[in-house]
């Protein structure tokens, strides 16, 4: 099975990568980019390589078992696609603390703000393949624990049960 | 001078399953009218919908063209609801209702955020 973990940055999709059950073997997409060269240019404006989508989905192809970690994961072929959500204030704080621009950051939390990510996940995979967790105010342990159910089948799909508009 | 008319900024919010309209002046400091989705419909769910799109932007126009605004630039930002396909249906229903109750549409742009954290998606890639 393929999953894909995904959300917006500061979601703490990385985070929960290391603390999962499962055996999935997790791709970091955004480091495959990087360290492939799987991108068509540069967004100077951003600091961020355009991904090409084809090309992971490319290096991907064949990969059977695997949990892909990225706000670009839900992009790819995938059974199942979990979308970690975080109220904006919170997701600016997360970044700002990781050391992020605050430019960076509040254009990532306005993104979290217009479900842009669960949008497009929706979109590509439609409501039945689509598992939304939101870790606002959570640890990651028990974040961790709602996306091995997702993984697992333990949970039932869901989508649009945030609304994080009074942030705009 | 007195009569000139004004040019506001409609600015369209589309998320998963909200619409947030609001109209300002033309730098974007002062907020003239505002609407979300859920003051014209009844169900949660239709809140993001080209149909509440178009009841917000009816009342909207109404209540800027009688504050001496008659043309408006529009901003959308966000992917649209969940009735929607791409950004267009929801934010071109209130854009067509702002025109048919009396304003004039000027430039129209997209400036939906993009999630970027060193890679970011290409345009469209999810359609
Ligand atoms: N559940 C959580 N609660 C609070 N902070 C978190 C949580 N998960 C992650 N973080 C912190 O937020 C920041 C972003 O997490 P990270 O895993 O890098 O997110 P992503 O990979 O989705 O961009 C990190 O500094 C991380 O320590
Ligand atoms: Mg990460």
């Amino acid at each position: 099975m393929r999953v894909a973990l995904t959300g917006t940055p500061g979601t703490g999709k990385t985070t929960v990568s290391e603390l999962l059950d499962s055996d999935l073997d997790v791709v970091h997409v955004n480091a495959l980019v990087e360290d492939e060269g799987l991108y068509s240019e540069v967004d100077e404006d951003r600091d961020s390589k355009v991904a090409d989508m084809e090309a992971v989905r490319e290096w991907l192809a064949g990969e059977d078992d695997v949990l892909v970690e990225s706000h670009l994961a839900h992009l790819v072929d995938v059974d199942r696609v979990v979308v970690l959500r975080c109220a904006p204030d919170e997701l600016e704080t997360r970044l700002t603390e990781r050391g992020e621009s605050p430019r960076k950051a509040e254009e990532n939390a306005e993104s979290e703000a217009l479900d842009v990510i669960l949008s497009e996940a929706v979109r590509i995979h439609g409501e039945s393949k689509v598992y939304e967790v939101d870790t606002t105010g959570r640890t990651p342990e028990d974040v961790a624990a709602d996306v091995d159910a997702a993984i697992a089948g333990d949970r039932e799909p869901s989508a649009g049960d945030v609304d994080f508009t009074d942030y705009l | 001078m007195a009569d000139e008319t004004k040019w506001g900024i409609a600015h369209i919010h589309a998320s998963f399953n909200n619409t947030i309209m609001t109209v300002t002046d033309e730098t974007g400091a002062e907020t003239l009218a505002k609407s979300s989705g859920g003051s014209v419909v009844k169900q949660n769910r239709d809140e993001a919908s080209p149909y509440a799109a178009m009841q917000m932007a009816e009342q909207l126009a109404e209540n800027v063209l009688e504050q001496g605004i008659e043309k408006v630039h529009v901003r959308v930002r966000g992917p649209g609801g969940n009735l929607q396909r791409s950004p267009g249906p929801g934010a071109q229903a209130a854009i067509r209702a702002m025109a048919r109750a009396g304003l004039e549409i000027g430039r129209i742009e997209d400036v939906t955020p993009i999630p970027h954290d060193g890679t970011r998606p290409p345009k469209n890639s999810g359609y």
